[in-house]
């Protein structure tokens, strides 16, 4: 009696591993050719999709369901690509609750890699092929259309100083390198350049310590500017420190800190007493499955998928 | 000699009093700035707002829903696991089964949480994902079941040693009763190791609601309040609550507060859970 029921439970164990695993294959095996069909389209006509969305849906794939519920992911409050996907697009306080939170820009690859009715939204500079970057009113996000300003969903990374600082060598001079061909080499690793002219820089020999501080994401650039600077000019030691854009515009006002670090523009109250250089540009790309029809949305399309007034794919277009 | 025993202990009780204090100097005063109702049993999250909203009861019940859930699968699995082991396994069969737990225990969470991302969630997403519309894989129900698996070391191994406690003599009395060998280890020896096999259980329930990374993973995150039957979309507990947002929270700020006065929260269901340890210890001292 025994035996037979543990032969039983170790037969239903092993088909139920068996089902499992194929389940799990079937997917895999069939996305790649869905993947490699679907950008084709969009190679001979990147222009907005609204026109031909409809034929590609039925034509390329069989497996995609528009009918699924849109399966939103964001990232957490308080994260500066959230703050500036939601001020951008106008989704603001209104995040749909039910999108799935996710705290790493990797996980949210993961996620939308995985899940075939996945919306959501990267700093341009992380993007892989794992997933697929859409065009947001008919431009697709690169370093030409984010510079020429012609890709929307972007912002400035910028520095602010007040009028005491502003005629500080030391501070003319890192704000210089930053600006120069150089700090602009260091800016085009993740981010996009200001300016793809600038001139080189040469070392002033100065010494002395400058604060820095603010926003996040900001800060990774400044510690990489930093590490390239103190290079050139041994005497020069430089704190950053974190924050957020506000305490980067408050504090630089005030004058706790030298530079101030900000990912959105100032407002024309806080431009009266500073003076801001915009050292690089961060597109957020919106990034869906590359098992998805769709090529590209509007910045509404995109804001009322992200409020849930729509959580179709039917309705989304 | 003496005194490095004695400064050891000082050293160890001055860490948890430390952590005690630092918790409650800087909760306690962020709950009653927000009112302890209106944060203990308020049902919105939006911290970053312009009006700000800090109610964790989603999270004290994604918590609680997502432990019930562990447990409902961990421990009937856990417990006859470890009663297979204590007195049923074969010699040869156990050497290798007694590892294998010892290394589940040792795995680190973050390796079940990416288990979990990348196994558990597509399969419930492929399963459930068309029938019951849902958003995706990440959900109570993963999260349950991963729990679930990350806590039956805990349970086997405690079980385990109980029910190894019993006397020999009881189960002896009751074969030579004429008793099979089954309904001794069921009527007489799981009976008699019941506290010990309640601390067990216990202990799982404690390591569930504070695992945070493997959870984050899989459970979604969602600051809504839902239901028990919901379990196919996603929650966020209070461990998650904190990790998640933390990176960015400007110090000082309420939103700050809020999280390490949700630690102060989490600290209190940890210790309750430990009193209720501490008392079924006794009990079985007591027998």
């Amino acid at each position: 009696m025994k035996k037979i029921l543990a032969i039983t439970l170790v037969i239903v164990f092993t088909l139920a591993l068996v089902a499992g695993c194929t389940n799990n294959n079937t997917p895999s095996s069939s996305s790649p050719s869905q993947s490699s069909s679907s950008p084709s389209p969009s190679n001979t006509s990147p222009s907005p999709a609204n026109t031909n969305q409809t034929p590609e849906s039925t034509e390329a794939d069989d497996s995609f369901d528009a009918s699924r519920i849109i399966a939103v992911f964001t990232r957490e409050d308080g994260s500066g690509t959230r703050d500036a996907f939601v001020s951008i697009t106008g989704v603001g306080g209104d995040m749909y609750e039910e999108a799935v939170v996710i705290s790493e820009t990797n996980e949210i690859l993961t996620k939308v890699e995985e899940n075939e009715y996945a919306i959501s939204y990267v700093s341009v500079g992380s993007l892989s092929d794992r997933v697929k970057a859409l065009t947001i009113d008919g431009v697709y996000p690169s370093n030409e259309t984010i510079m020429d300003g012609s890709y929307k969903l972007q912002r400035p990374l910028l520095v602010c100083v007040n009028a005491d600082s502003v005629d500080d060598p030391l501070v003319q001079d890192f704000i210089a390198f930053m600006l120069s061909a150089e700090g602009q080499d260091i800016a085009a690793t993740r981010w996009t350049k200001v300016d793809l002219n600038a001139e080189s820089y040469s070392t002033s020999g100065l010494s002395g310590t400058l604060k820095v501080g603010g926003s996040t994401s900001v800060e990774p650039l400044m510690q990489a500017l930093r590490q390239a600077y103190i290079v050139l000019n041994p005497g020069v030691e430089i704190e950053i420190s974190g924050g957020g854009s506000g305490a980067g515009i408050s504090e630089s006002t005030s004058g706790v800190l030298d530079i101030g670090m900000s990912s959105r523009a100032l407002r024309d109250e806080e431009k009266a007493n500073l003076t801001d250089y915009d050292i690089a540009l961060d597109g957020v790309a919106v990034i869906v499955n590359p098992a998805n029809p769709v090529e590209g949305m509007t910045i509404d399309q995109v804001k009322v998928i992200f409020t849930g007034e729509v959580t179709r794919w039917a309705d989304s277009n | 000699m003496h005194i490095v025993f004695v400064i050891a202990a000082f050293i160890a009780i001055l860490a948890v009093a430390l952590i005690c204090i630092f918790l409650f100097a800087q909760g306690l005063p962020t709950i009653f700035e927000i009112g302890p109702s209106k944060f203990l049993l308020g049902q919105k999250w939006t911290p970053t707002n312009s009006n700000p909203a800090f109610g964790i009861l989603p999270m004290i019940l994604g918590s609680i829903y997502v432990t019930a859930g562990a447990i409902l699968l961990g421990v009937p699995i856990g417990l006859f696991m470890a009663v297979f082991m204590a007195r049923m396994c074969p010699g040869p069969l156990y050497r290798i089964i007694k590892p294998a737990i010892n290394l589940m225990a040792g795995v680190p969470s973050v390796i079940y949480g990416f288990f979990g991302m990348m196994v558990l969630v597509p399969m419930i997403f492929d399963a459930f994902g068309k029938k019951f519309d849902m958003m995706s894989g990440d959900s109570m129900l993963a999260a349950s079941i991963l729990l679930g698996i990350m806590i039956l070391p805990t349970i086997i191994s405690i079980a385990e040693t109980n029910l190894r406690a019993v006397p020999q003599e009881l189960y002896e009395a009751a074969v030579a009763l004429g008793a099979s060998h089954e309904r001794t280890v069921f009527k007489v020896l799981l009976p008699a190791a019941k506290s010990g096999v309640m601390a067990a259980i216990v202990l799982g329930i404690g390591r569930a609601i504070g695992e945070t990374m493997a959870v984050k993973m899989v459970v979604g995150n969602q600051a809504v309040f839902r239901l028990p039957h919901e379990f196919l979309k996603g929650v966020r507990t209070m461990t998650t609550n904190i990790v998640i947002e933390m990176g960015y929270v400007e110090h000082g700020s309420l939103h700050n507060g809020a999280l390490i006065a949700t630690g102060v929260v989490l600290f209190v269901f940890i210790m309750l859970i430990n009193a209720l340890f501490s008392i079924l210890n006794n009990e079985k001292a007591s027998q």
